[in-house]
Order: C-alpha cells, then sequence, then structure tokens
C-alpha cells in the first residue's frame, strides 16, 4: 500500500539507472523533474512553490466571494441583475427615471436556500405592486453567504443610488452590512434578519422578520404540549451564525423556563456536514426532545442524521430551517419536526391570496415558504412607503426631484410610522425599526410517503 | 468502551474518505508537482451524477428545474458511472486548464490560478443547472439493507460500512494497479522524472492524461460516498472536503499514496476524538494538530527525504 509516487527507483525498471552526484541535500519529496539544489539549508524552490500552492489553497473558501459579479437579467433568470417595474428604463442616479430600490440576497454560498426563496418573493412583489405608486426599478444583488460578499453588493447598490435597501439575508451579514446603510442614511428592511439587535443597528435600520425571543418559544411550548412526558432536552446549534447563536439563546432559555434544563449543548458548524460524533454523544444522554438552531443545509442534514442514529423523540427547529428546500436534505426524516412560524399560507387575506395566486402561477401548485413570503413584505413595505410619501408632495412633483439623502431621510420616516396589510398580516414598527406583527404559529412537517415532498401543517 | 468503539468507527469511516479524495490530488501532484484546485469541484460533481443517476430529481430552482432520468440505476452502479463521468470532466480540466500551460512550461502558480477558475466555473456551473438546494440520495438507495446496525453494542449507520467497504476496495485496486500492473509502473516512472521516461518511450502525456482520469474518477466515488453518508449540502459543499483533503495529502507526506490513507484516518480520528461539546471548533482542533505533527516531521508521516543532485 505504501507506493510512493517520488523519486525512487521504478524508472530503473524502464532501463533508466541514477547519475552519480557530486553534492546532496535533503528536502522533501516533489514530483518529476529533478530538483537542482546548491546544497545551501534553504529549502528547494519547488518546495517553496508548494508551500505557496498550500498557503493559497487556504483562500479556497472565498470562492463564493470569487463568482464574477452576475450581469442584467429578467424575471425569473438565474443570476442577480436588474428588473423594472414601472419605469421606462434604467435608472440614471439623480436623473428623473425610476427610483432604484435595491436587494441583497444570499444567490450563492451555504445560504443561498434562503436567497433563492427569497428572489422569488422580490420578484413576485415587484410584479404586483407594478404601476401602483412612484415608478420603481428592483436591483438584486448576490450577497452571497458571507460578510465580504454582502458588503460588496450594499457598496455597489449603494453607488448605484438605491434609494433604499432590502436583505440581507443573514444575520450574521446584517451586522456587517447595515451599518454601512445606516451611515450613508439609506433605509434598510430586513427580510430574514431575526437575530437579537439588528434594529438597534441604527435608526435606518428595519426589519419585517420577527425576532427570534418572540418566535422561537412558541415551538417549544407546542413541543410540550404535543408530548407533555419530556423531561429531558439537548440543543443544537451553529455556533458560527449569529442568528443561530442568538436563537439557541432564545431556546436555552424557554427550556430552562420550562425546567427542562439541556442536558447538552452542541455546537456546530453552518459548513458542517458530518454530525455523527456530536448526535451520538447526545444520544448517549438519552434525551427525549433535540431543539435546533442552524441553517437549511446543515440543519436538513443534521436532522437526518439524528433520525437515522435512531432518536425517536421530539426535534424542534428554528426559523433558519423554515423552508421546504429542508425536504430533498432530510427527506421522510423530516416529518414531525416543529418549527415556529412567521407566516400562514392559510390566511384568509386579500393580499395573501393574491400572494398565493401569484406564487402558484409562478411555483406550481406549492404553498410558498416563510422566506418568500417576508421577502415579499419587505418590498410592500418600501413601495407603500414610497406611495404614501409620493402623495404628501405637491401636486405633480415627482420623488426623484427631492435630492436623495432628503427622499431618503424622508422615506425611512415614513416607512417606520406606517401600517400595512401584508401575507404575515398587518405589521408596522416601533420607532426603532422593529416589527409589530399581530399572530405566529408553529408549524409541523409533514412528508408525503415518497419522502419527496412535504407540507408544513399548522397546528392549532 | 462502547464510546470509543462508536467514535473509532465514525473517525474510520470519515477518514476513509479524505484518504480518497486526498489521493486525487496526490496523484496530480505527483505526476505534475501541482496542486489541482478543481479537484473539489469535480468531487462535487461526482455527489450530483450519483444523485440523478440513482433516480433524483432537481429541485425547483435550478435551470433543469425537475429533470429526472428516465432510468434509475440502482446505487452500486451508480457509483462508478459517476466516476467515470468525473473521470471524463478531470480529463476535461487537463485538457484546458493544465495542457495549454504545460506546452507553454508555465510557472506552477499559474496552474494554480486556472485550476482554481476551473472549480470556481464548474461550482457555479452546477449551481446554474441544478439550484443551490440540498439533495439527498433516497434513503432506499441501499435496497434492502437496514438503515442501522447494531455492531459491538454499537449503534452504526449502515451507510458508514458501506462507505468503509467501498474506500477500501477502491483504494485496494489503486494499489494494485499502481504496483502490478505496466501503466501504474509507467505512471510512477513519469512522476519520477517525465523526460528520462519519455526517452525511455513512455508517453507522458497519456500518462498525465491517466493520472487525471483516475484522479476525477476517486473525486467522483469520494463524492458519490459523501452523497449517500452526509447528503449534497449545496455546490460548495466541497470546498470543505478540498481544504481537509489538502491537509491529509501534507500530512501523509506530498505525492505519497499510503500516507494519504494514513493521514486521512487520522484526521477523521482525530477529528472524531473532540468531546462533543466542542465540535464546532473541531477543524481548529484538527489543523492545530496538523500543524503540530508537520513541525515535528516536515516531511508528513510518510514522505520521503531524497537526495538530490546538482
Amino acid at each position: 500500500m505504501d507506493r510512493c509516487l517520488v523519486p525512487g527507483p521504478v524508472l530503473a525498471q524502464f532501463g533508466a539507472t541514477r547519475r552519480t552526484q557530486s553534492t546532496q541535500s535533503t528536502q522533501s519529496t516533489p514530483s518529476i523533474g529533478s530538483i537542482v539544489s546548491s546544497g545551501s539549508p534553504r529549502p528547494s524552490l519547488k518546495v517553496r512553490r508548494a508551500g505557496l500552492l498550500l498557503a493559497l489553497a487556504l483562500l479556497t473558501p472565498l470562492l463564493p466571494a470569487c463568482t464574477p459579479r452576475p450581469g442584467p437579467s429578467g424575471a425569473g433568470g438565474s443570476g442577480a441583475g436588474t428588473t423594472g417595474a414601472g419605469g421606462s428604463g434604467a435608472g440614471t442616479p439623480g436623473a428623473a427615471g425610476p427610483l432604484p430600490i435595491g436587494a441583497t440576497i444570499a444567490l450563492t454560498g451555504n445560504a443561498s436556500v434562503i436567497g433563492q426563496d427569497q428572489r422569488i418573493g422580490l420578484e413576485l412583489a415587484r410584479d404586483h405592486f407594478r404601476g401602483t405608486g412612484p415608478a420603481v426599478e428592483l436591483r438584486i444583488e448576490d450577497g452571497g453567504s458571507d460578510e465580504g460578499t454582502a458588503t460588496n453588493a450594499f457598496r455597489s447598490l449603494i453607488n448605484d443610488q438605491v434609494v433604499a435597501l432590502i436583505g440581507p439575508s443573514l444575520s450574521q451579514q446584517a451586522f456587517a452590512v447595515d451599518p454601512i446603510a445606516d451611515r450613508a442614511g439609506i433605509p434598510v428592511v430586513g427580510p430574514s434578519n431575526t437575530a437579537k439587535g439588528i434594529p438597534q443597528i441604527g435608526p435606518f435600520v428595519a426589519r419585517v422578520s420577527a425576532p427570534v425571543a418572540q418566535v422561537a418559544p412558541l415551538s417549544i411550548a407546542a413541543a410540550l404540549k404535543l408530548s407533555p412526558t419530556i423531561k429531558r432536552a439537548a440543543v443544537f446549534y451553529a455556533q458560527d451564525d449569529a442568528y443561530s447563536t442568538s436563537e439557541s439563546k432564545i431556546f436555552q432559555q424557554a427550556l430552562s423556563d420550562r425546567g427542562l434544563k439541556p442536558l447538552t449543548v452542541q455546537k456546530t458548524s453552518v459548513s458542517d456536514t458530518d454530525f455523527q460524533n456530536q448526535i451520538t454523544d447526545t444520544l448517549r444522554r438519552k434525551p427525549d426532545l433535540i431543539v435546533i438552531s442552524a441553517l437549511p443545509s446543515d440543519g436538513g442534514n443534521l436532522v437526518r442524521q439524528i433520525r437515522e442514529l435512531g432518536f425517536k423523540g421530539t426535534l424542534v427547529a428554528g426559523n433558519g430551517m423554515n423552508s421546504p428546500n429542508i425536504y430533498p436534505i432530510c427527506q421522510r426524516n423530516c416529518d414531525g419536526l416543529l418549527i415556529a412560524q412567521a407566516y400562514s399560507p392559510e390566511a384568509a387575506t386579500p393580499i395573501n391570496q393574491a400572494f398565493l395566486e401569484r406564487y402558484r402561477k409562478a411555483k406550481g401548485a406549492a404553498v410558498p415558504p416563510q422566506f418568500t413570503a417576508q421577502a415579499f413584505t419587505a418590498y410592500q413595505v418600501v413601495v407603500e412607503a414610497l406611495a404614501a410619501l409620493q402623495r404628501q408632495q405637491p401636486a405633480g412633483r415627482p420623488l426623484a426631484a427631492l435630492p436623495r439623502p432628503e427622499l431618503r431621510r424622508q422615506l425611512n420616516a415614513t416607512l417606520l410610522k406606517g401600517t400595512y396589510q401584508t401575507p404575515l398580516g398587518e405589521i408596522r414598527f416601533t420607532p426603532e425599526g422593529e416589527v409589530i406583527q399581530q399572530r405566529f404559529y408553529v408549524a409541523q412537517v409533514r412528508m408525503a410517503a415518497d419522502g419527496r415532498s412535504g407540507r408544513f401543517q399548522l397546528l392549532p | 468502551m462502547q464510546t470509543l468503539l462508536q467514535i473509532l468507527v465514525n473517525g474510520i469511516s470519515t477518514g476513509v474518505v479524505y484518504g480518497l479524495f486526498a489521493l486525487g490530488y496526490t496523484l496530480v501532484f505527483s505526476v505534475l508537482g501541482v496542486i489541482n484546485f478543481a479537484h473539489g469541484a469535480v468531487f462535487t460533481l461526482g455527489a450530483y451524477l450519483t444523485y440523478l443517476l440513482v433516480g433524483g430529481a432537481v429541485g425547483s430552482n435550478g435551470l433543469l428545474a425537475g429533470l429526472q432520468l428516465p432510468f434509475a440505476l440502482p446505487f452500486w452502479a451508480a457509483l462508478p458511472v459517476a466516476g467515470v463521468g468525473t473521470a471524463l470532466v478531470s480529463l476535461a480540466v487537463e485538457a484546458t486548464a493544465f495542457r495549454p500551460l504545460r506546452r507553454h512550461q508555465a510557472e506552477p502558480l499559474l496552474y494554480l490560478i486556472t485550476s482554481l477558475g476551473a472549480g470556481v466555473i464548474l461550482v457555479n456551473l452546477l449551481q446554474l443547472l441544478l439550484g443551490a438546494e440540498g439533495y439527498s440520495l433516497p434513503t432506499t438507495a441501499l435496497g434492502s439493507l437496514p438503515v442501522t446496525l447494531a455492531v459491538g453494542g454499537v449503534q452504526v449507520r449502515t451507510v458508514q460500512l458501506v462507505l468503509l467497504v467501498v474506500s477500501a476496495l477502491v483504494l485496494a485496486l489503486l494499489s494494485l494497479w499502481l504496483e502490478g500492473s505496466r501503466g501504474g509502473k509507467a505512471l510512477q516512472a513519469v512522476s519520477e522524472d517525465a523526460t528520462t521516461a519519455r526517452l525511455l518511450g513512455i508517453n507522458s502525456d497519456a500518462m498525465v492524461r491517466l493520472c487525471f482520469a483516475v484522479s476525477g474518477f476517486l473525486a467522483g466515488i469520494a463524492g458519490g460516498l459523501v452523497g449517500l453518508s452526509l447528503s449534497i449540502t449545496g455546490p460548495y459543499f466541497g470546498i470543505n472536503y478540498g481544504l481537509k483533503a489538502l491537509g491529509v495529502l501534507v500530512l501523509g507526506g506530498l505525492g505519497s499514496v499510503g500516507g494519504a490513507v494514513l493521514a486521512g484516518l487520522i484526521v477523521g480520528t482525530a477529528e472524531a476524538l473532540v468531546p462533543g461539546e466542542w465540535s464546532g471548533y473541531k477543524d481548529a482542533i484538527a489543523y492545530a494538530f496538523l500543524f503540530a505533527v508537520l513541525l515535528l516531521r516536515p516531511t508528513g508521516l510518510l514522505g520521503r527525504v531524497s537526495i538530490t543532485k546538482v
């Protein structure tokens, strides 16, 4: 087995003999071509090259950030870009064209499953609200799944003179990029940032995604209602993600408040795929409830492995796994998973029915996930605030005539004062930018027999 | 004792895949003296191909949304077919990212850029066509085998054992081929000295292509096995494995086949030994261990100290 593909005697078997040597030096084992060394103690050129290559290898995680900036595309395209709504052409900064609204969502990287849900919501909202207010155009930039890419996307959109920003997808990114927009005086609406402290970043930062402190404990309560005999709980969370960390603290507090001090708290990473060691360590302690805070990819994988390793108890997941995109990963093992919801597809309001109809037309008969509804809502809030602001202007004066900093300031003030009838129900904001939402829900995932499709069934 | 056995099973089944993956790097490095950064993307492709061949359907977000092949192979057949597919793609990478530079005797750094570029393009192409959502091979992929087995009082996922057996088989076959066949020996000859090998009548260019094909096959098999065991968490999931395999390559000793396997097992077991509560930091612990070993033994575990002539 110990076969080295390095300088050795094999050439001799093909008839070659080794040359005699006049000077010797030692080195590690690169391959083709002999390496000339002067006999000095310095590492050979080849070795140094290998070292350089390996050092550069550490840059590999930046691959998503190396993704070329996508060009414009129409609705339904696969790249980020500019999509007009009610305007007559691309907006020029400061000109009397459509007002640009920027959106930074995760179209690449680990969180791209969230971003893809959000992209659909934004595009549906753009189509739905076309012509209902001032002419706007939606500019979507890929924010990747890391802070660096999101920062570049935010800066790029700010340079494009957007009037407001929607995004980014992750709380982790929001803590990095929202201060940039806040300093520039540009209203930001977070569609899926639920970690503690997001609206407190600054006066221009708001969110339509209810904070984990409000939503997360509901699923713990639902789990205990469904299985009152639960006595032993364990917790998993992605320690390198701000949202997961924040949510897990809420979960742990909710468990402690009910006398269920976690038996173990397992820290994972959003890029992890293999959880078998943590799971076997956890199952050894015989929990009957496991609570997970993770993103769809790692969380779905975790659920699958927990079930496959024999856990029969109750599973609760956080908002990060609130997407049908977990179905292909955990398949039939997703069944029974409890997740608190900020959106109910069953709401009979006109706006939700219109949203559902558009979603079904675009995606078939599927029910929209919460991330799609929240992205739709974020866009709706911005365009309705712009429409309200337009109504406050003297007759015939377009919003674009306002100096852009003043327009943004007035838009932010109007946005925070408004009340909105959205697919999430009626929402409004605190002066700080925190969303005030009327109702929340808990859903249980129900998978079809083939394990390929499922639905989020709301609990009564 | 049972806990230790569980850790060992987890560690070895993970480590053997690291070793399999790292061998692809080892082969190319041995022959060309450069690292093929597209190897991680080929690994990812192997997982996707296996998923499609066993009857998996594309989700709703890629250009090929809803696509499902009109046939479904059993996993045992899908895995080698996927390996052949990735071998062909690896050959395409060689033809586009390596061969033109070899003709111009370019600096090794340029190979890094072109192979990295090929990898990025391949990953983005996968996302464009298949979407970013994660996939799992159907739970029925292993036929009537049970999901878990009790081994020595320890509950072991059957896929872990499959991973172990298939990887060991592939590694044994590779070793036999390298040591016992003329093609394998020719490959070793080219890795020793391409010029001399050419003078002796060995077609070095053909050997380089063969090397890429074998490397791609190994990456495809590793990707398919990981896809079976742990799911495909999106087009980027090969990045972490790629980094880990690079560590394994260095720890084992650059160019050492046995070293890659041994280092894979060591890294896998070292990760498994990290206490559960600290698992979020297992990569840091694994790399710290690797760092420490290399300080003591810079040539890696089985890397040879060679005599160089001037």
